[in-house]
């Protein structure tokens, strides 16, 4: 009797599961499929071919995949091999409280090809994947101009804060700063356009309102002081950054896929503007697959033509970590975060940290998050090519969230941080 | 004022187009647009940014391409990057006689290529005729006795080199080949095997007799040449093609493109007796970054390697010409073919030309088709690079006719 074993069924999206099948014939080829319907009712899916042993079982931590959606041993591979059935839809859970993402795991006594409508899997398992842990509350927050979500840990605190900012999607996503509160930090999910009462569109980075809410952030009761930190994305790292210098409440930030040159619409902060560097469109590809590949139109930061859009990243009090992928096809992320990694250095400075991931792509997520290697953008024709190598970016996605978490355990001073 | 000239206007889908700018102000950057609307309605676009001269000049025959849908010196870019709208939609002309595919080129401003490409507005523009078939060339539907498909004659009185052409999975009946090869002098047989009127709607047996049919219909047609004919044929239909080189005598000149170099999958079946084949390994398929479906990985090695393919190529008489896209993601041509002409030569045979193509796919079609990059149902990736796709369509295209015409136009010696 073939059984199909998921551990833990219920846990948290950025842990791993334990999938095991026993009760096998000795050397049966099997397939085993995920499937995930988001909040839209898209459907992902993936499909792994494995070979039993002469005990008849198919342990994921130690055999490998022979083909499907990845090959070798990966434990989470069902995971993150994750595929839209519609191409260039993005995996984003919206709704972190209420519910988790259910993922069913089958099993097919055979190498299936085709969908579920034909054959009958032989075993089933549904795994939950939830963005929120046990005792972390959220707060909607409409305080002054700030609109987010805030998520704070269990327990009297006071916890290191953190604002969480994504990029030109836009609206409010909070699934990072969820999980991030539920590994022990206070964490505000920072919407800036497209949400509520502020602007539909970004015409401008208006500075002041990020520090309002670092300013929001250091008068909570449950929040350490003096300083906050910043996880920022793509667009948001951008921002990130600009915080960092620029905002002495900024102790320590972590810059993803970002640019340390203000890109194509300026920012403001009091009497300071900053021009931004614009892409060069003539120079823009496009992608076989239709997708606009942003990269060929970056211009190089280091060109003295482009001086006035660079971020005075010297001028930064905190620490900085910046997270690249040497595949990312929206932004030449490595040449970025090494111009500013060689600016601190030659202002003496060494509070700066640079970790790059070949065969990663731009959306560097929390581990286990299908590769989204295309996507549409709102408000854009076609879909955009963020690039990464399926396996290389599953393992950058593992190492730097751990390395995320350190970064801010390092660099957040006194007692009452919660570990859990 | 600013001209857009393309010349010529109306012409073989085969051939070029020179396409210029006159009037632009010295060093202006402009976006120029190409699309078509298919049979289906569906739209294709692509586009490209070109920079004038100092006075005012592009020509793509000289200019290169800044960006857009590719880059460089490519003077029929915008041919061969169009796109569809709706992702996974092919370009295939199936009315071949009656009417051309139409080219609308638009020339505009520098344009963001994240606008809308259906809204762009133009300062000039001009609409090209892109025809699959010659003045002159006449298309019979072909209903005898099992066969069923289209023979294309070209004008005159003949005779002409007979060739069969053979498409893969597919299905149905791919005249568009057969069409362009009559209009470049060659009696072509588009035959369909599955999928088609009253022939077989799955694929479970191949019945090298219906080939043989094929092959005798053509060699007794008044305006073909008796000696021997021809075969060009892609994917499934080149281990077709293959076969019928290796058992039919009649067949003596055989281009194959991205095929295996064994019995794949269903049985072949010839006088009764039946031939086994490999079964597919669908477990070591894999799949790309979009998720698309890569097979090259399900043709087992062991029928890959010389000494245990199913397929005794040794015992071919007529000619091969291997036509393999390195980047093919739908099988690994370039080893099927290399072991394939391992065992030619390991007979003492010098009967093959091999023309391989870095960063070409599995669909290598007639120059200036569009890279079909994947299809659905289920997705498929079929792999290649647009720049080097185009390339390798267009010079394979060229090697096809010489090739055909060497092996298949007998050469008349003098009689002193």
């Amino acid at each position: 009797m073939f059984q199909l074993t998921a551990t833990p069924p219920n846990g948290l999206a950025d842990e791993p599961v334990h999938i095991r099948v026993t009760g096998l014939p000795p050397a049966q080829m099997v397939t085993l499929k995920a499937s995930l319907k988001d909040e839209k009712g898209n459907l992902f899916q993936s499909k792994a071919f494995y070979r039993a042993n002469e005990a008849g079982e198919v342990d994921l931590e130690r055999a490998p995949a022979l083909g499907g959606d990845y090959v070798g041993v990966h434990a989470m591979g069902l995971f993150w091999s994750l595929k839209p059935e519609k191409a260039f839809r993005r995996l984003l859970k919206r709704d972190v409280i209420n519910n988790p993402f259910k993922v069913t795991l089958d099993l097919y006594d055979s190498v299936c090809l085709q969908d579920s409508t034909t054959a009958q899997p032989r075993a089933s398992q549904m795994v939950q994947r939830w963005f929120l842990g046990p005792g972390v509350q959220r707060k909607q927050i409409r305080e002054g101009r700030v609109r987010g979500a805030l998520f704070i840990p269990p327990g009297e605190g006071p916890f290191p804060g953190i604002i969480d900012l994504f990029g030109s999607i836009g609206g409010l996503v909070e699934f990072r700063a969820s999980l991030l509160a539920t590994h022990g930090f206070a964490v505000l999910a920072l919407a800036y356009f497209a949400y509520e009462d502020l602007p539909d569109k970004l015409l401008e980075l208006d500075l002041e309102y990020f520090e309002e809410a670092a300013n929001f952030l250091l008068a909570h009761p449950k929040i350490q002081r003096p300083g906050i930190g910043v996880i920022s994305v793509s667009k948001g790292a951008e921002i990130g950054l600009a915080m960092a210098c620029y905002l002495k409440q900024v102790v320590a930030t972590v810059c993803i896929s970002g640019s340390n040159a203000i890109l194509e619409i300026p920012l403001r902060y009091r009497d300071l503007l900053v021009t931004p560097m614009r892409f060069d469109w003539e120079c823009i590809q496009i992608h076989v697959s239709g997708a606009v590949r942003l990269r060929s139109g970056n211009r190089d930061s280091r060109n003295e033509m482009n001086q006035q859009s660079v971020l005075p990243v010297e001028k930064a009090q905190g620490c900085i970590l910046f997270i690249v992928g040497e595949n990312d096809e929206c932004l030449n992320t490595r040449a970025y975060a090494e111009q500013a990694m060689d600016q601190l250095k030659s202002h003496g400075r060494s509070s700066g940290k640079m970790l790059v991931y070949p065969g990663a792509g731009h959306l560097i997520e929390p581990p286990y998050a299908p590769l989204c290697f295309a996507s549409w953008s709102p408000a854009l024709p076609r879909p955009v090519l963020w690039g990464g190598d399926p396996v290389a970016h599953a393992a950058a996605q593992e190492h730097s969230w751990r390395e995320i978490q350190k970064f801010f355990r390092q660099h957040f001073s006194g007692t009452g941080i919660k570990y859990s | 004022m600013v001209q857009l000239t393309a010349t010529p206007l109306s012409a073989l889908v085969d051939e070029p187009v020179h396409i210029q700018i006159t009037g632009l102000s010295p060093f202006q950057v402009v976006t120029l647009q190409a699309s078509l609307k298919d049979e289906k309605e569906n739209m294709f676009y692509s586009h490209a940014y070109y920079r004038a001269n100092k006075v005012g000049k592009v020509d793509l025959e000289y200019d290169s391409a800044l960006g857009g849908d590719y880059v460089g010196v490519h003077p029929m870019g915008l041919f061969w990057s169009l796109k569809p709208k709706k992702l996974l939609t092919r370009l295939l002309k199936k009315d071949v006689m009656n009417s051309p595919f139409r080219v609308q080129i638009k020339l505009c401003d520098l344009q963001s290529p994240l606008r809308n490409q259906d809204t762009s507005t133009s300062m000039v523009s001009v609409t090209l005729e892109r025809w699959y078939v010659a003045p002159g060339v006449t298309r019979i539907p072909v209903e005898e006795g099992r066969l069923r498909g289209a023979l294309f004659l070209p004008s005159g009185e003949g005779p002409f080199p007979g060739v069969i052409d053979l498409f893969g999975g597919i299905g149905g009946l791919s005249e568009h080949r057969s069409s362009l090869l009559a209009s470049r002098g060659f009696a072509s047989l588009a035959l369909a095997y599955w999928g088609y009127k009253d022939l077989p709607s799955q694929l479970q047996k191949l019945d090298l007799e219906y080939f043989e049919e094929a092959s005798n219909f053509l060699l007794r047609h008044p305006k073909v040449f008796g000696q021997g004919i021809g075969v060009i044929s892609t994917s499934k239909g080149a281990e077709i093609g293959l076969s019928m080189a290796i058992y039919l005598k009649q067949v003596t000149a055989t281009i194959l493109i991205n095929g295996p170099n064994s019995p794949y999958g269903i049985p072949y079946v010839y006088r009764g007796y039946t031939h086994q084949s490999i079964p597919y390994s669908l477990q070591f398929l894999s799949t790309n970054a979009l998720g698309f479906i890569e097979f090259q990985g399900i043709y087992e090695k062991i029928g890959v390697e010389a000494s245990q393919s199913l397929f005794p190529i040794e015992k071919a008489h007529g000619h091969f010409l291997f036509i393999v896209g390195e980047d093919d993601k739908s099988i690994n041509s370039k080893e099927h073919a290399k072991k394939a002409i391992e065992k030619l030569r390991r007979h003492g045979k010098k009967n093959w030309t091999l023309l391989s193509y870095p960063g070409a796919g599995h669909l290598i079609e007639p120059p200036y088709s569009p890279l079909c990059w994947a299809s659905k149902m289920p997705n498929l990736h079929w792999g290649g690079e647009v720049i080097a796709h185009a390339a390798a369509q267009e010079h394979s295209w060229k090697e096809i006719q010489k090739f055909l015409r060497k092996h298949l136009i007998p050469v008349v010696t003098s009689q002193l």
